[in-house]
């Protein structure tokens, strides 16, 4: 895993994101500072100013120049860590220790360039005003303190800000590798499945963490995938298998009508018969074609309530005349009011199917029962005939695709009918049983409470 | 056959073969017909000239059938569509209905079969006023009272009964195949592999034309059924 990859991860970028603005608080927060301590202790250094120009005032007997100059000088000897400053009119120095001065009323600061005797360093901050007779006094102080703090709360402050960042940052970068790491892993697992390894997986860390969920629908999405890939494969086996023999039959007989030469009455009925083999050829390969789709699911999708109770008289109203030309009977026994979850044309095409098979596989006079009803919170319906019934041990087997019983090898139909009902059924999660109704078969299919 | 009133149809397809199959066989049964060889140009034919039927393809270059038929509807073309589907997609069936086509056909199809629906669209009236009876020779259903007279006789039919022979004479003299009757009358999208449709005509037959010297629910062997006076 290279740096550059590294700062390229989105987490990385939010990383950045979050140190510029940390960066901003503590600049917000430094200013705050800087400003509240000095301002304090600028406010403490003018305060005790004021006090001193009083201190001066008490001391000079009166206002005039004379008495300030004394107490001044008296001051300044004492060197209570002021400096003082008393001017005349004309700016000459009449006091103090301090040059002179312009004559600026009020709080003033500033950076002495000359050393003064008995300060060495020479920030000055201190208030002036003007005398009774127009010159100026000036008491002050050394700032020096101020100065310092301000310097180390910069000082505080670019530490603290630098070490800050650095945190962030490697805390980004290994948060940033962590995130990496994980996609990483998703990432060759894409690439070893498009390289051909189709039973990868994405690992999971058994932690439950967003990743774990991520990884958990990628897999699930997979094995959909080799579901739908399964079905492809076993639908191109199913035609290689069963539509050879059909289409080699085909090809037998158009070679043959084009060897003899026939009349035209003979070519006339051969087209016939072979445009009704490639009709059944087609048919057999739509029903595989309809079974791979619904085994693959995607119908599932617009599942809606069915009224399963009209849907079946219907396929008992359509199968009806059809089973009685055949000298059988069709008898419905189908309670009101059951409604399943499910593709109406799908279950239509279900039933249909089961009644047609009981049909078919059962000579003249064979009894033929559809019914419905409820069975606790399921609803079952069953088929049932009085026919040759289906052996115990094939019972599985006829569910799978093209597999006809040999006693049914003579009647019509692709072996299809009963595969599909079974597809149809596992999409609907219901229940498809074939049992014994002694004599004959008896299917049941079972849906569970909607 | 006495032909039907021949239709301007266009046939938005690009197999070629296909084309020239479908063109010839229409072209025999007296329709005009103009072949646009891919989506857009489909699209652009259809807009500009005024059809009586436009067969659409589903795989189409350029612009897919589905699209054509969605854009065609959005623009308020209401030129009835037979939409041509292949075997595999069973869901563009529902979708292609969806889109805004009339009526749909799987291919490979017979053309008998396609011969039947082409008739059956391009006759389709476009939103006239609804008629209330139905009147094919002596044969007459009251679509109101739901009753139906053969020669001022009382017919009493079964409500499928009753559906099937309101399809046969909105149909009338017209080829109507078995998918037809299975999908308009009974909403199958399958075909049954017994004669489910044959015995239902057979009973509608007893019932229809038992005791008339005319019948007129004729069998057309290998196309489907029509209802008509047999010719003498």
């Amino acid at each position: 895993m290279n740096l550059r990859r590294l700062v390229r991860t989105s987490s990385f970028r939010l990383t950045l994101l979050y140190a510029a603005l940390t960066g901003a608080s503590f600049l917000v927060l430094f200013v705050t500072v800087f400003w509240s301590t000095t301002s304090f202790m600028q406010h403490q250094i003018d305060i005790t100013v004021a006090a001193e120009i009083k201190e001066v005032h008490t001391a000079a007997v009166d206002d005039s120049t004379d008495s300030l100059r004394r107490a001044i000088e008296s001051s300044t000897k004492q060197a209570g860590g002021f400096y003082y400053l008393l001017q005349d009119r004309d700016g000459r120095v009449l006091a103090g220790d301090l040059p002179p001065l312009e004559p600026v009323i009020g709080v003033r600061e500033w950076l002495e360039p000359q050393r003064l005797p008995r300060y060495p360093k020479t920030d000055i901050r201190g208030s002036g005003e003007a005398t009774a007779d127009g010159g100026y006094l000036f008491v002050g102080t050394s700032a020096h303190e101020v100065h310092e703090l301000r310097e180390s709360v910069a000082q505080s402050f670019l530490w603290g800000v630098g070490a800050a960042m650095l945190l962030v940052l490697a805390g980004g970068a290994l948060m940033s590798a962590a995130v990496l790491r994980r996609i990483e892993a998703v990432s060759q697992t894409s690439r070893d499945i498009v390289a051909g390894d189709l039973q990868r997986r994405i690992p999971l860390n058994g932690s439950g963490d967003e990743f774990d969920h991520l990884a958990d629908s990628l897999n699930a999405m997979l094995d959909r995938i080799g579901v739908l890939m399964e079905g492809l494969r076993q639908v191109s086996t199913d035609i290689a298998h069963d539509l050879r023999t059909p289409l080699t039959r085909l090809r037998q007989r158009l070679e043959l009508a084009q060897q003899r030469a026939p009349d035209a009455a003979a070519l006339h009925a051969t087209i016939t018969a072979t445009l009704v083999d490639i009709d059944a050829i087609l048919q057999t390969f739509g029903a595989l074609l309809r079974i791979a789709q619904i085994e693959s699911g995607a119908r599932k999708a617009s599942f809606r309530t069915v009224d399963l109770s009209e849907l079946l008289h219907t396929v008992a109203e359509i199968y009806q005349p059809a089973i009685e030309e055949k000298s059988q009977t069709l008898r419905a026994d189908i309670a009101t009011g059951l409604s399943v979850h499910g593709d109406r044309e799908l279950l239509t095409q279900l039933f249909a199917n089961l009644v047609e098979n009981a049909s078919r596989h059962c000579d003249a006079g064979a009894r033929i029962a559809l019914g419905a009803h409820r069975r606790g919170d399921a609803i079952e319906v069953v088929v049932a005939d009085n026919g040759r019934g289906i052996p115990v041990e094939l019972r599985e087997k006829v569910l799978q695709r093209f597999v006809r019983l040999d006693a049914s090898r003579t009647t019509p139909g692709n072996g299809l009918g009963l595969a599909l009902a079974h597809a149809v059924t596992t999409l609907h999660d219901a229940d498809l049983q074939l049992g014994d109704n002694a004599p004959g078969l008896r299917v049941s299919v079972r849906f569970a409470a909607a | 056959m006495a032909g039907p009133k021949p239709l301007r149809i266009l046939l938005i397809e690009d197999d070629a073969e296909t084309a020239d199959y479908v063109m010839a066989g229409l072209r025999e049964s007296g329709h005009n017909i103009a072949v646009a060889r891919d989506g857009r140009d489909g699209l652009f034919q259809a807009t500009g000239q005024d059809w009586d039927l436009l067969l659409v393809d589903r795989m189409l270059p350029g612009l897919d059938g589905m699209t054509l038929v969605r854009t065609l509807r959005a623009g308020g073309i209401e030129t009835p569509i037979l939409f041509l589907t292949t075997l595999g997609g069973i869901d563009d069936r529902v979708n292609g209905l969806n889109a805004g086509a009339d009526d749909y056909l799987v291919k490979p199809f017979a053309f008998s079969e396609l011969a039947a629906r082409v008739t059956a669209l391009g006759r389709r009236p476009r939103r006239t006023a609804a008629e209330t009876v139905l009147r094919v020779a002596d044969l007459e259903m009251d679509l109101l009272a739901r009753s139906v007279h053969r020669a001022g006789q009382a017919i009493e039919l079964q409500p499928r009964e009753f559906r099937l022979l309101e399809f046969l004479m909105r149909h009338a003299g017209e080829v109507v195949t078995r998918t037809m009757l299975l999908e308009q009358v009974w909403d199958l999208d399958f075909d049954p592999h017994t004669n489910v449709v044959e015995s239902h005509i057979s009973r509608l037959r007893g019932k229809v034309d038992k005791g008339h010297a005319a019948s007129l629910i004729q069998t057309l062997r290998g196309a489907g059924y029509s209802l008509r006076e047999a010719m003498p």
